[in-house]
């Protein structure tokens, strides 16, 4: 850990200072703490919401195919910044979705129904559209509606005033377009329901822990033996929860570190060990040795893809491999906002390096130049090797993965391509 | 006085947890607490094993002979007995005793002493003591030469063979049999990259990096075990060191050997161990790694704790390579 000085930027300092710095300053801040590394895993998520929440209320905008583009613009460069963590695309996508539910919502509520019915009879007119999944339903809020389609019909609904605005001037001027006080009012009813929203969706997210946490002691007995491999902070809350209810030996491993003096995990062990629970700290080199002895594995995934294969940080992937030797069960915790609804990802593509100089000195210079140093930090888990996994809506089985991201992505955000 | 390295010992063993409490561990036994029967030459051997100088199966053997071979030299026979009653019990004994007070013997060494003992027991008791002394010291010259030097020999040259032209051999940590192999097989004139993982606390990959790309083999290392799904794909061979096979045909193989070998059979990588023979035991079963292992005495506190070793299952070791086999020495691990 490189020591913080006051003058360095953190997450912290950031989210405080959003209120006050202008849009452009706050994005650009958390893209600096991204790429740096300084805002990881976990963080990624609040964060993304936080900036994205800033984009909602400080940015311009008029029509909700403008603040779409605002969010999914803002929302790109995040994830270009840190490509790694797949979390900001699910927060990206989420926000997205949260703004078409809530301008439709919005909508349906000033519409009179016959412009609806007007408006789906309009569809089939409309040029098909080409990338857009057909979907019946109340919110056709595709390209294709909004472009020569929409020429024809002057609906009074501020959604459909506003979209035929948008096509007719560019989106740079549409700050200038005049707009009716009442639309004013509706924009301004919508941005505060958004911001609402996206204040859920920060609780959700500082909560999953909280509630995977409360999911505990349904797979963990009396007298297991418990190995948590590089013990993500929900996985230190499940632990510590479930000490509270069961007594168990908790295996950590940890991967090799320089001096043998602080312990990464003190905190924890200090919490297992007053709550009469026994904590033995492992490395995480040569898993099968112990596997005989431990009745579970448990760890936390950065993300959990489509098809129920994760982001994992290395060493779970170890553990996992050498549990499936001894058919011992796998417990992943992964609040639902690590879901990925992305395609299936391949191990290489998510494969991450890190600096390997905490193994390798540069001092050594002949080795550093001749010999190819690879230290893998986090990679791909195939779906097969997990059991459970426990998100803050309950534990869930792989089949059952699928339900839930249809529950919180829409297809038009599974299809939204952010970033390069 | 005896006391405090008592209690420093049961202080140190204090630290196992309950469930591994079995598994015994290397202490540093000082010289003036050894019993006197003790030969300096086991003295040294016994400390340096004690420290890990001396660490892995066959040096220790070869370490324990050579120590043997000093004890044998300056052994008197007493008066009124013989040398194959008393040597034995009263100066071979004590000296056993004392390295595995050290660190627990390994199986090479336990056979080696089993042989010796039997060597001493085919003498009879009128067989005069020069006799029966350059006996001994010519058998352990024997030995060294046929079960460590020509052992390691020929499982290089065996093993060598298997490795072709463009090939990627995968490899954990630093072994001396895949080390002579690599070596051989580039003095072969073969061309193939080595791909190492290392292991952490042992840092031996790290030597062997530098040794094989000074012979000019091109070298990925990879300092830890992750990513290890994805390199054993890439490669096209996984050479293992063990450091002891048991009769289940089970390999004894440094920590994290049995995660490379599980990784690289499920990615239909073929995994081929190299072992002496003399590392071989036919009458222990091992059910798992906690049947047969050692505490590592440095990662031994309340904040750490680790095994030395892990046993790979045989069904995710394509071959063994050893010196006694016919042709290329590559046969199924239970066959031996």
């Amino acid at each position: 850990m490189a020591p913080v000085s006051t003058h360095t930027p953190t997450l912290q300092k950031l989210l405080k200072s959003l209120r006050d710095q202008d849009l452009e300053t706050s994005i650009e801040g958390l893209i600096f703490l991204l790429k740096r590394r300084q805002v990881r895993g976990d963080q990624c998520a609040n964060a993304t919401a936080h900036i994205l929440l800033q984009v909602v209320a400080k940015s311009k905008w008029q029509s909700v195919d403008r603040l779409l583009e605002l969010v999914t613009s803002a929302g790109s460069r995040l994830v270009q910044a840190a490509p790694h963590e797949p979390v900001i695309g699910n927060i990206v996508r989420r926000v997205l979705g949260l703004i078409r539910d809530e301008a439709s919502e919005d909508r349906n509520a000033d519409e009179l129904s016959e412009s609806v019915s007007d408006l789906q009879s309009l569809a089939p007119v409309a040029p098909p559209p080409t990338s857009a999944p057909a979907r019946p339903g109340p919110t056709p809020i595709t390209r294709s509606l909004t472009m020569p389609a929409a020429g024809l019909q002057v609906s009074k609904s501020m959604f459909n005033l506003l979209s035929v605005v948008d096509t007719l001037d560019s989106y740079s001027t549409g700050a200038s377009t005049p707009v009716s006080l009442a639309q004013n009012n509706s924009v301004h009813a919508l941005k505060s329901e958004i911001i609402d929203g996206i204040g859920e969706i920060i609780d959700e997210v500082n909560q999953a822990d909280d509630q995977i946490a409360g999911f505990a002691d349904i797979h963990i007995y009396p007298g297991d033996y418990i190995l948590a491999v590089l013990p993500s902070p929900a996985v230190e809350r499940y632990l510590i929860k479930a000490a509270s209810r069961r007594r168990f030996t908790v295996l950590v491993a940890s991967p090799h570190s320089q001096g043998s003096g602080a312990e990464q995990y003190s905190a924890l062990r200090k919490k297992l060990t007053s709550a009469g629970v026994k904590m033995i700290s492992l490395s995480t080199t040569g898993l099968m040795a112990y596997m005989p002895k431990v009745s579970k594995v448990i760890f936390g995934a950065k993300a959990v893809f489509q098809n129920g294969g994760m982001l994992v940080d290395s060493g779970c992937c170890l553990a996992a491999r050498a549990a499936q030797e001894y058919s011992k069960p796998v417990i992943v915790l992964c609040g639902v906002y690590k879901f990925c609804p992305q395609d299936t990802a391949t191990h290489i593509s998510w494969t991450q390096l890190e600096n390997p100089s905490s193994y390798v000195g540069y001092d050594d210079g002949e080795t550093v130049d001749t010999i190819d140093i690879e230290n893998t930090l986090a990679e791909y888990l195939p779906p097969e090797f997990v059991d459970v996994y426990v998100t803050n809506l309950g534990p869930q089985t792989q089949d059952h993965l699928g339900s839930i991201m249809a529950d919180h992505y829409k297809p038009e955000e599974m299809s939204v391509q952010l970033g390069a | 006085g005896r006391r405090p390295s008592f209690a420093a010992e049961k202080d140190a063993r204090s630290f196992i947890p309950e469930c591994f409490s079995h598994i015994p561990m290397a202490k540093r036994v000082q010289t003036s607490h050894a019993h006197k029967d003790v030969h300096p030459a086991v003295l040294a051997a016994g400390q340096q094993m004690a420290t890990f100088a001396i660490k892995d199966s066959i040096s220790r053997l070869e370490a324990t002979l050579l120590a043997f071979k000093k004890v044998i030299e300056s052994y008197d026979t007493p008066k009124d007995t013989s040398l194959s009653r008393h040597f034995v019990p009263h100066v071979l004994n004590p000296q056993i005793e004392y390295l595995t007070e050290c660190r627990p013997m390994c199986f090479s060494m336990g056979n080696a002493i089993r042989l010796l003992k039997a060597q001493v027991n085919t003498f009879d008791i009128n067989t005069p003591e020069d006799e029966a002394k350059e006996g001994l010291l010519e058998s352990i010259d024997l030995f060294i030469r046929e079960r460590i030097n020509l052992a390691g020999y020929l499982i290089a040259r065996n093993a060598s063979q298997l490795v072709d032209e463009d090939d990627v051999v995968l490899t954990y940590g630093r072994h001396r049999l895949v080390e002579k192999t690599l070596l051989r097989a580039k003095e072969n004139g073969k061309n193939f990259s080595v791909s190492i993982i290392d292991d952490p606390y042992d840092k031996g990959g790290l030597q062997l990096a530098e040794i094989l790309q000074q012979a000019g083999i091109p070298i990925s290392y990879s300092p830890n075990l992750g990513g290890l799904g994805t390199k054993v794909e890439e490669a096209t061979t996984v050479l293992l060191g063990g450091e002891a096979i048991f009769a289940s045909g089970f390999l004894q193989g440094a920590a994290g050997t049995a995660d490379v070998a599980i990784a690289a059979t499920k990615a239909g990588t073929k995994v081929i161990a190299l072992c002496e023979t003399i590392n071989f035991d036919r009458e222990r079963i091992s059910l798992d790694a906690l049947t047969y292992n050692e505490i590592d005495p440095e990662r031994n506190s309340p904040e750490s704790f680790r095994l030395l070793f892990d046993n790979t299952p045989v069904k995710y070791i394509s071959g063994v390579i050893t010196e006694f086999e016919s042709g290329t020495g590559f046969s199924p691990a239970q066959a031996i």
